[in-house]
């Protein structure tokens, strides 16, 4: 299997997942990503143990305005540390989207997403195959395709250099 | 081809010409962080620059007003993080606990003018779009990038434009409108886009009301909320923020052939109380049909609505109920700022709410959260001034009604979800 | 021969003569809990009664914590309406303007009365001292079987005698006097003893500086402590007792004391007690230029209006140089400071001032210290930790000596400043 071909299981989430549901204001004290990790989806009913379930690998499954809330990094931290290696959504909240590729952590935007979720055509649990670098992902269980797009301008060279500070300082050496 | 608000500031910022869609560099004004996520900041900003120095310690500041003063260990160590950092750089704006939400806290110390391009930990810092500032909550690394460049990209958005004219009925205001606004447009109305509001009903009101007003814009995904200060709002910000507001006034408001991807109009007269019912700002109904809703809580302030103007509605409010309360609802009043809190104690309103039981702290963020003033536990249901109310926000299981201060006093008088109206006949 | 206070108090109450040393079983006329309500209904539904003995016996007063900070304090609140619904108790000061610390509550109220038996799931519940009661603080558990059987019991203890002469010099008051006299006799100098205050300083001393004294018995191992129930208690109560079964009682002239102590408040200078202890005596000078990054000014000890007076005498037209918290005893005590004008000169000095409660003092609420930092504070214990961080220093000291700290950023001597 490729590099960039990623397999796992899904977990799937609404419209609207606002930053409190993916982690909560009152852990906003703790300054060590790591130790974020285990607050993951807290405060999302139905799926207050993801971050004792979610195994590395497995997807994290939106609808439209994923991240929608606060500008507290820690709900990007939270993910990337648990080791959910990309979020596919329908669209991010603009906060959101900054930070995640403010740390060079993936996101794709996958048109349909949202109906496709309300319609039952991708579920908790399924086995999903994503290619981070074409945008193609397949549901294993059902076969049903979506299209996934990754960012493109300057967010794609940020991303490209793994996050912003270290994009800063590759432009700063080659001056 | 005319230019919008935010084109033109951020023209000013970067020094470009930009179109919509550009991604540009700008030149910060202002980078604040606030005791949740500036400690998350400043370790970042050590490690990456190996304890180096920021790049203009006159452009930073900071504000602690989520845990004012601090509850848990870990928050005073936050704290004493900042403050420690602060000392280190040389970076005197330090607004510690004894002044209340940082947004407001930075304008009413004159550090926010039309056009300036401001940083925060907070996703409600584009308020300051009320006086026509490109303010943006952003996360700790972008703040990370600032502090070394002095500069962060961002994307050139599209601008709405709405129109708004129209008075407000008795028990009816500006809150109710950003309300109606939420429930039309809906969580991601405004994606990504700047808003600019104009007509009578904006030019006409009050600091505090353009302050609420772009309160939510966030709510509706758009970027910031633009209001380019007149009348008393001019003059009180230039006694604050100095005579280049002027400037900035005439600089930078739109072009009259400025384009727009959206050209929205809405009448005021005729509106109703409103409220975001449990759990999205964006459930939104009439009051009147809400009406009756059980209520364990009641919570007035915010950075949306803690100002001084805010908190005399709600007196008027209780003035008109007798200065009663119910006996089954909890009733606290947080002000937004500690010059707030003053003014409150002058026109004798603090006096007035303690007589009815109500409580009055000291100004916070604390409302907005569960940590601090007011958490809810499970199964209790708040009625709040804020600006989300996402299911256990400020206390696990715990459900939100937001609204204006006038439906939250009424409902603190009446024990239930209530019409304004109904009281202040 | 004669009878300490507590003898003829539990005497009374055992409805026969007793002698220190003796052990009796009394039902107390009022229990009062905080916060802790919660946890000692969870015992007191294990003990299996019902019902609480007799629900008007009973007074929750809701102050550690409050608004509620977290959810496990929200959840705590909720339990306690629910029980003060389930078994009607009419005495419940919930998360209103008609609250405030406990202490301040039970006197302001009027459940703080001469001759009374109260006791208090918190240790400085000894403060009803001041109205002439013989209360005490005492545990968890006790608390529940008290509400079960409506009994508790005492070993009547014996009683140590302080006779206080003299007046106060300028910069010096009550609280001074209190950590001179614990730190002379030591944290069990007192221990379980009955702690009685005698002396015409004392009849001199308004009911806010004898609730200080009362208050800091514990700090001694008191078991009790109290002043006479003279003109002055009886004027502060009438109107408003929460019972008639009160009774004035005072130690006969010739009671026998296991120890006496003499006190001139002239021979007093401000001090403070140093960390981590309360009887870390020292005088002002030893400790004067000591670097602090927080005052608070709060307490069941020392934050009634009389406090809030001599605080705002010292910081009036001024900034103070610190973090600078004020949290009045009750909301009764906020409203009269903000009549007064006293709320406009700290909010003007640029302290915090926040809602009646608790506050820092335990590490619950509202100005936790962080590691290394130093606070001077007019609450009634500092041990390591107590107030945030374990890695930070408590001083304790009197309003006026906060206030002119406050001012100057590091310890200072009020008498410099007044």
């Amino acid at each position: 299997m490729e590099q960039n071909v990623l397999r796992g299981k899904a977990w799937v989430f609404t419209d609207d997942v606002d930053t409190d549901l993916i982690y909560h204001n009152k852990y906003l004290a703790e300054t060590d990503p790591k130790k974020m990790a285990q607050y993951s989806f807290e405060y999302y009913p139905g799926k207050e143990k993801f971050a004792k379930e979610a195994k590395p690998g497995d997807f994290v499954v939106a609808g439209r305005n994923f991240g929608t809330g606060s500008s507290r990094e820690h709900a990007v931290y939270c993910l990337k540390e648990l080791g959910i290696p990309v979020v596919l959504a329908e669209s991010f909240a603009r906060i959101y989207y900054r930070n995640a590729i403010n740390n060079g952590y993936p996101v794709l935007f996958v048109k349909g997403l949202s109906d496709a979720i309300k319609e039952g055509k991708i579920q908790d649990g399924d086995e999903l195959e994503v290619n981070i670098s074409t945008g193609e992902i397949k549901d294993l269980t059902n076969g049903h395709t979506f299209h996934g797009d990754a960012v493109t301008d300057l967010e794609k060279d940020i991303m490209a250099s793994g996050g912003l500070i270290e994009y800063l300082k590759a432009q700063a050496a080659k001056k | 081809m005319g230019k919008t608000m935010i084109q033109k500031i951020i023209q000013r910022a970067s020094g470009k010409e930009v179109q919509v869609g550009d991604r540009v560099w700008c030149r910060i004004d202002l980078s604040t962080a606030r005791d949740f996520g500036g400690p998350n900041c400043v370790l970042q900003f050590d490690e990456v620059t190996d304890k180096g120095k920021v790049w203009d310690p006159d452009k930073i500041a900071f504000t602690f007003d989520l845990q004012a003063p601090a509850h848990a260990e870990k928050v005073a160590n936050n704290q004493k993080i900042i403050r420690d950092f602060a000392k280190r750089q040389g970076i005197t704006k330090v607004f510690d606990v004894n002044w209340g939400i940082g947004q407001h806290v930075l304008l009413e110390n004159g550090l926010v003018k039309p056009g300036d391009v401001i940083l925060g930990t907070d996703s409600h810092m584009n308020l300051l779009g009320g006086v026509g500032a490109f303010a943006t909550g952003v996360g700790n690394t972008d703040i990370v990038a600032s502090w070394i460049n002095g500069t962060l990209w961002f994307r050139v958005p599209e601008t709405m434009k709405i129109t708004v004219s129209g008075t407000f009925a008795k028990g009816v205001c500006m809150r109710d409108f950003l309300t109606f606004l939420v429930g039309k447009l809906g969580a991601d109305g405004m994606f990504f886009k700047a808003v600019e509001f104009y007509g009578e009903t904006i030019e006409k009101s009050t600091l505090a009301d353009r302050i609420t007003l772009c309160s939510m814009v966030t709510e509706m995904s758009g970027k910031v909320g633009l209001i380019m200060p007149n009348g008393e709002v001019l003059d009180w910000l230039v006694k604050r923020a100095g005579m280049e507001v002027l400037d900035r006034v005439q600089t930078l408001k739109a072009d009259p052939d400025a384009v727009y991807s959206d050209d929205l109009h809405f009448d005021v007269t005729g509106l109703e109380p409103m409220a975001s019912c449990p759990d999205a700002p964006d459930n939104v109904k009439t009051v009147r049909e809400a009406a009756g809703a059980h209520i364990d809580q009641v919570h007035i302030g915010s950075c949306s609505n803690g100002r001084f103007e805010d908190i005399a509605a709600a007196f008027e409010v209780l003035k008109a109920a007798n200065f009663q309360i119910s006996d089954s609802v909890r009733t606290i009043i947080t002000p937004s700022t500690r010059e707030v809190m003053k003014q409150c104690a002058e026109a004798g309103f603090i006096q007035k709410f303690l007589e009815a039981g109500v409580i009055f702290t000291n100004p916070t963020c604390s409302l907005c959260t569960a940590e601090h003033y007011g958490v809810l536990p499970g199964g209790d249901v708040g009625v709040s001034t804020t600006n989300r109310n996402f299911i256990g926000k400020v206390g696990k299981g715990s459900h939100t009604y937001l609204v204006s201060p006038m439906t939250a006093m009424a409902s603190a008088v009446k024990g239930v979800l209530t019409d304004p109206r109904d009281i202040l006949k | 021969m004669g009878m300490t206070f507590a003898e003829k108090v539990l005497g009374k109450a055992a409805g026969y003569a007793v002698k220190a040393g003796d052990v009796v079983t009394v039902e107390p006329h009022f229990c009062m809990s905080h916060d802790n309500a919660a946890p000692i209904a969870k015992t007191f539904r294990k003990i299996g009664v019902p019902k609480v003995w007799k629900p008007d016996h009973l007074v929750f007063i809701l102050d550690h914590a409050i608004p509620a900070p977290t959810d496990e304090h929200a959840v705590n609140h909720k339990e306690i309406r629910e029980f003060v619904e389930e078994q009607g108790i009419p005495h419940f000061y919930d998360v209103t303007s008609k609250g405030g610390v406990c202490h301040q509550k039970m006197c302001e109220e009027g459940f703080a009365l001469p001759g009374l038996i109260i006791i208090g799931s918190d240790s400085h519940t000894c403060t009803y001292g001041a109205y002439g009661a013989f209360s005490t603080g005492i545990g968890r558990s006790e608390m529940a079987a008290a509400w079960a059987t409506g009994k508790i019991w005492f070993r009547v203890p014996e009683s140590l005698k302080i006779t206080v002469k003299g007046k106060f010099n300028k910069g010096v008051s009550a609280k001074d006097l209190i950590l001179k006299i614990i730190g002379d006799i030591k944290a069990d100098g007192a221990d379980y003893m009955s702690v009685e205050f005698h002396g015409p300083a004392i009849s001199e001393m308004t009911l806010a500086e004898r609730m200080t004294l009362c208050n800091m018995g514990i700090e001694m191992g008191a078991k009790n402590a109290v002043c006479p129930p003279d003109q002055k208690v009886l004027d502060a109560i009438r109107g408003i007792e929460k019972t008639n079964e009160w009774e004035a009682i005072w130690a006969d002239e010739d009671a026998v004391y296991a120890k006496e102590l003499t006190y001139d408040l002239g021979e007093l200078v401000p001090c403070v007690a140093k960390p981590h202890t309360v009887d870390n005596y020292a005088p002002i000078e030893e400790v004067k230029g000591t670097k602090i990054h927080q005052a608070f000014l709060g307490s069941c000890t020392n934050a009634r209006i009389e406090d809030l007076r001599l605080a705002a005498d010292i910081l009036k037209g001024k900034e103070v140089a610190v973090r600078t918290i004020v949290i009045p005893a009750s909301w009764r005590v906020y409203r009269q400071a903000l009549d007064e004008g006293l709320l406009e000169i700290f909010l003007d000095a640029g302290c915090v001032i926040t809602n009646p409660g608790c506050g820092p003092c335990m590490g619950n609420h509202e100005g936790i210290l962080a590691p290394g930092e130093a606070c001077i504070s007019t609450a009634n214990r500092n041990f390591k930790g107590r107030m945030g961080n374990k890695d930070s220093f408590i001083y304790l000291a009197s309003p006026m000596t906060v206030a002119a700290s406050a001012l100057k950023g590091e310890i200072a001597d009020p008498r410099e400043v007044l």
